[in-house]
């Protein structure tokens, strides 16, 4: 098995899955999961497997190779099996709607460009494979039509841009000192490079993966494009497209330039590790608070990726391997309970004709159980309740925050979790308890093939929760092979200088609290079953028509915290917009219409050659 | 051996031929640019292996130079050569489908000189001649301009024609000025003894020279006639405007600094303004809403990004240069291709007519993409390795005030991405209002597509040939002294 064929596979596959289209929409359903299955079912056979391999074909006198390795391994994992799981959740959620051959086909190409880039063993493929999925991705956000996506899709491709130039500049800035741009090398030649070059490479670099990340101040993009991509777009985007920023930081910090060099850019306490903290800290703050005010499902969940990302960024500038491990398991983890979300909120505006309000959704529950327990598994996964796999990347990376004595750092993770729970009560709340309003009486489960990915990825939240080790001997192995020292892992959980995670005894210790609940209420009596709306209203008379309180939720948390979270950065980056539109106008001016005024252009160019020559002779 | 006089002589035979044949048979008149193309076009790349070695210095009359007008076919001619063959082919079997009304055995005859006239400036060793092939090119450009007939096209071809009668004044006034120091208009010759008179006795007529050149070459502050001429032409002739005629004038003018004056001091004055010409197009462009115009505004950043590599003078900038040269070529043909008919199905030139366009007409809407996303520089189209080799070729100067033009540089592909996003997405993503149905572009016109965005794939995934090809054409414009010695040996 190699990575050619992957590769192939992988883009042939988008390609014919397109011609497929042309002869028979069956045909390219059936084509397109079997592709994405296979893509899976080769990932897993490379399991565990290392090498580099040149390409045969080279690009202006450079040679492209692939390469696969436990880092590799990781990310491609995640990117083909949300892959998969988008495409079986497309399958009915697509269904009637325009221009599949185009969606699938675009799908595809993005997933396998996005594995192109993890698996590229030189800057140059994975600045080809970053390009291609920038556009592709680009080119997907917008199918759904209409202002809002097209105003999401031209503000993600101009900030993609931005970062793609950037990386362009470090990359050929790398490749006229060093003259390659094999990763491997490049490592070996980066530690004689002086002081001020690493750190114009790295924040070159970190421009590109902060704003693909969307850390803050370069979220902006992020909240309009996954709230406006369709669901299971959306889960692509939110799970794996925007981790491929920490694929860069860790390629950049850890396998290029090293711990030594990293320690050596520091002026006192302002070092990169620290100043990437302190982005991570913020991002999660300021994304907690914004997701809170959210009243649209996919925009609460877009904000959380934003939050979430903050996380990972802190577990891995801590650079122990204790918050490697969690950072890395982190992005797993979200990968798992946002997609889970995404498809949850996907289902809901299938099932209600494209309502994403929280305000007019509620009651649920009895409608779409599937559903529920899908976003409430979802949800502890992302608070990180116990038991479920959020709660084991949390634990390892406020553990390691506070054994580097970070308590600062450890405490907006902390609060960012607190406003985690109350996002995600109200995504819960909103969309499933309280009352149900009239038109919602009919509505029905969710169909088969969407159930499909949900349940599985309900299963891996609490399969991961409950054997930790699984997944950790898989980021074990990414921590060493980045130059951390390895963690003790065993199936149960993680051992460490201040005590050992068990998730064992924490599901015992719950399952007999648990029990004994049981056994008290079973002694008391009892219970009895009464209308919702008496349990509501205390037997009171009930108002008729919408009554309860998902209206408004939180309202008098806005007011208090409104004022001081608008998304300022959002604001000034599009008056930047604003004023290059106007400098374009006035500039545009120079060509006034009278061809009297462009000859005087061309002699006064002529005479102030001239003149110029003449007073002060430069040339 | 294939000499180089036919790439000039078959094809001006056959322009006027072409009203002949049109009395015999009207369709066969269509097919002369497509016949004369392809045979430039083998002939090009027949020469191409022979001249990478060794340039042909074809001697016209059997005297010697500096006596004789002799054409100079090195790596740069003969690429030009093939170049414009090459788009020159692409927009003829295009105009077989495009070009419908109006005189139009004279728009194939015009259409065949402006092709002539291009392909001798390239190759030519001879001052005064370089004057009368420019000349040849911008006449027929001036009348390709006002072909429609409306009031537009005569208004914008009008203001062509003062604007570039003006140029190809202070050209001839250069020129002569040359002539007079030194008696000879041999360029190998003017070189061979620039370094025996005063450096400011010349200054007067580089500076003359570099402003004519620039009204074609269409350099910032010298540009202005661009948007109309090109906006208002037909299609097809926007195409070659924007793909030939103003990289022909930037050649010419690279030609003189380079090799004729040996102006190396110059050269940063040169970068600066290509750095300025390429933000103010690409500034301007943005705030169109009329997609010609866009199209013509992006052609003027360009012209200025391949000014700004080429006066960079080393041997990776100027084969950058050349590379974008090519790509911007290939990318503007297609793109004003696939606009000629997108504005012709919809009967406007505004963006907001182009909604929906995506459905309609949905491989023309492809080729647009494709061009786009070539023009900005992705991957894998062939913009992405000319940016490549632009950027590494501006920081291997190793000067902060080359990285810093460099970010402006990048700052104004930034804003083209912008625009050209914008419209992709209106061509995609936005619902038109009216007409639904179908309706494809002639198949001649979609296969004279097809050839530009598969020539913009495959170069842009294997790109080695080309870079090849460049590379030596930048040795062969940096290297002074051995153009000198293989003219007058």
């Amino acid at each position: 098995m190699t990575v050619e064929l992957l590769l192939g596979v992988a883009l042939g596959g988008a390609l014919l899955t397109y011609v497929l289209g042309k002869i028979s929409p069956g045909l390219r359903n059936a084509f397109a999961l079997l592709n994405a299955l296979a893509l899976v079912v080769m990932i897993s056979l490379l399991y565990g497997q290392s090498f580099e391999r040149a390409l045969p074909l080279g690009f202006l006198g450079l040679e492209l190779s692939v390469r696969m390795n436990m880092l590799s391994w990781f990310f491609a994992v995640t990117i083909l099996g949300i892959g998969l799981l988008s495409v079986i959740y497309s399958l009915v959620y697509m269904r009637n709607k325009e221009r599949l051959d185009y969606y699938y086909a675009t799908l595809l190409f993005i997933n396998a460009s996005m594995l192109g880039t993890v698996v590229a063993g030189d800057l140059l493929s994975f600045f080809v494979f970053w390009e291609m999925m920038s556009w592709s991705t680009y080119l997907l956000i917008s199918l759904r039509g209409g202002s809002k996506a097209i105003f999401a899709g031209i503000k993600y491709i101009v900030m993609s841009l931005i970062g793609s130039l950037t990386m362009l500049v470090a990359i050929v800035s790398l490749y006229v000192s060093f003259d390659t741009l094999s990763i491997t090398e490049l490592a070996g030649h980066v530690q004689s490079t002086t002081m001020g070059q690493a750190l114009f490479v790295l924040v070159l670099f970190s421009v590109t993966f902060v704003i693909i990340n969307a850390l803050w101040p370069f979220h902006t993009w992020l909240p309009d494009a996954h709230a406006e991509a369709v669901s299971p777009f959306s889960a692509i985007l939110s799970a794996v497209l925007v981790r491929k920023g920490l694929y860069g930081l860790y390629l950049l910090m850890y396998a290029m330039l090293g711990f030594s060099m990293l320690g050596k850019l520091a002026w006192g306490a302002l070092s990169y590790s620290n100043v990437l903290a302190w982005i991570g800290a913020i991002t999660i703050v300021f994304a907690a608070f914004r997701a809170l005010m959210q009243n649209d499902s996919k925009r609460i969940l877009a904000w959380s990726t934003v939050g979430q990302g903050g996380y990972m960024v802190l577990g891995v500038s801590v650079a122990t391997n204790l918050g490697m491990a969690g950072g890395t398991f982190h992005i797993l983890n979200h990968c798992i309970y946002i997609a889970l979300l995404f498809f949850v909120a996907g289902a809901i505006e299938y099932r209600t004709g494209g309502i994403r309000d929280l305000d007019s959704l509620g009651g649920l529950i009895k409608r779409m159980p599937v559903a529920f327990v899908g976003g409430l598994v979802g949800i502890c996964g992302l608070i990180g309740v116990p038991l479920t796999n959020g709660f084991v990347s949390k634990w390892l990376i406020y553990k390691s925050l506070v054994l580097e004595g970070r308590p600062f750092l450890a405490f907006a993770a902390f609060l960012g979790t607190w406003g985690t729970i109350l996002y995600g009560y109200k995504f819960i709340h909103n969309i499933f308890l309280g009352q149900l309003p009239d038109r919602f009486r009919d509505v029905k489960g969710i169909p088969f093939t969407m159930a499909v990915p949900i349940v599985i990825l309900t299963v891996l939240i609490f399969l991961f929760g409950v054997l930790p080790g699984i997944p950790l001997s898989v980021v074990d192995q990414v921590g060493t092979y980045l130059g951390f020292e390895s963690l003790n892992v065993s199936i149960w959980g993680i051992p460490s200088e201040t005590g050992t995670l068990n998730v064992v005894n924490l599901l015992a210790a719950l399952a007999v609290a648990g029990f004994i609940v049981w056994l008290v209420l079973r002694a008391i009596g009892r219970s009895v079953s009464v209308d919702q709306d008496d349990t509501y209203a205390a037997g009171a008379a009930i108002p008729s028509g919408k009554y309860h309180y998902t209206v408004g939720f939180y309202s008098p948390l806005y007011r208090i915290v409104g004022p001081y979270v608008r998304d300022f950065v959002d604001a000034f980056f599009l008056k930047i917009a604003g004023w290059t539109g106007s400098v374009c106008g006035v500039t545009r001016k120079i060509y006034t219409g009278f061809v009297g005024n462009y000859v005087m252009y061309i002699i006064l160019f002529l005479a102030a050659l001239i003149f110029v020559q003449i007073a002060w002779s430069p040339w | 051996m294939v000499s180089p006089v036919l790439l000039i002589a078959v094809p001006l035979g056959l322009a006027f031929l072409v009203p002949l044949i049109s009395l015999v048979s009207r369709r066969a008149a269509m097919l002369v640019p497509v016949v004369a193309c392809l045979f430039n076009l083998v002939v090009a790349i027949t020469l191409m292996p022979g001249v990478l070695d060794q340039p042909v210095v074809e001697k016209i009359g059997g005297f010697p130079p500096p006596f004789c007008i002799n054409l100079y076919a090195g790596p740069v001619g003969v690429l030009f050569a093939a170049l414009i063959a090459l788009a020159g082919l692409g927009i003829a079997v295009y105009a077989m489908a495009y070009i419908r009304t109006g005189p139009v055995d004279r728009y194939h005859l015009l259409y065949l000189l402006l092709l002539v006239g291009a392909t001798g400036v390239v190759l030519t060793g001879d001052v005064f001649n370089l004057f009368v092939f420019f000349e040849i090119l911008c006449i027929s450009s001036y009348a390709l301009v006002a072909y429609m007939g409306n009031k537009s096209g005569l208004e914008a071809s009008v203001k062509y024609l003062i604007q570039g009668a003006v140029g190809s004044g202070l050209l001839l006034m250069g020129i002569g000025l040359l002539y007079g120091q030194f008696g000879t208009l041999n360029m190998a010759d003017i070189a061979n003894r620039m370094g025996s008179v005063n450096q400011v006795s010349v200054f007067v007529p580089l500076a003359l020279i570099i402003s004519g050149l620039g009204v074609e070459a269409a350099i910032f502050p010298l540009n202005a006639w661009l948007p109309d001429a090109h906006s208002s032409a037909p299609s097809s002739i926007s195409a070659i405007l924007s793909g030939i005629a103003i990289e022909v004038g930037l050649y010419a003018m690279v030609r003189m600094i380079f090799t004729v004056f040996g102006a190396t001091s110059i050269l940063m004055f040169m970068v600066f303004l290509g750095a300025l010409t390429l933000l103010l197009g690409e500034l301007c462009a943005f705030a169109q809403s009329n997609v010609k115009r866009m199209l013509a505004y992006s052609s003027i950043g360009q012209i200025g990004l391949i000014l700004f590599a080429l006066a960079m003078a080393t041997s990776y900038s100027v084969a950058g240069g050349l590379f974008q040269l090519l790509s911007h070529t290939l990318s503007k043909a297609l793109l004003f291709l696939a606009a000629g008919y997108m504005i012709y199905r919809s009967g406007s030139m505004e963006i907001s007519s182009l909604h929906g366009m995506g459905k309609r007409m949905p491989l023309t809407s492809l080729a647009f993409t494709i061009g786009a996303f070539s023009l900005v520089g992705l991957p894998p189209f062939v913009g992405f390795p000319s940016k490549f080799l632009i950027v590494r070729a501006a920081l291997a100067r190793q000067q902060s005030i080359f990285t810093i033009l460099l970010g402006f540089v990048l700052l104004g592909t930034l804003i083209e991405g912008a625009y050209f996003f914008r419209v992709v997405q209106a061509i995609y993503f936005k619902k038109g209002s009216g007409e639904t149905g179908r309706s494809y572009a002639p198949a001649v016109a979609l296969v004279s597509m097809f050839i530009f965005a598969a020539l913009i794939i495959f170069v842009g995934i294997y790109p080695q040939p080309v870079a090849d090809a460049v590379g030596s054409a930048a040795t062969e414009l940096l290297d002074r002294a051995e153009y000198v010695r293989s003219v007058l040996q």
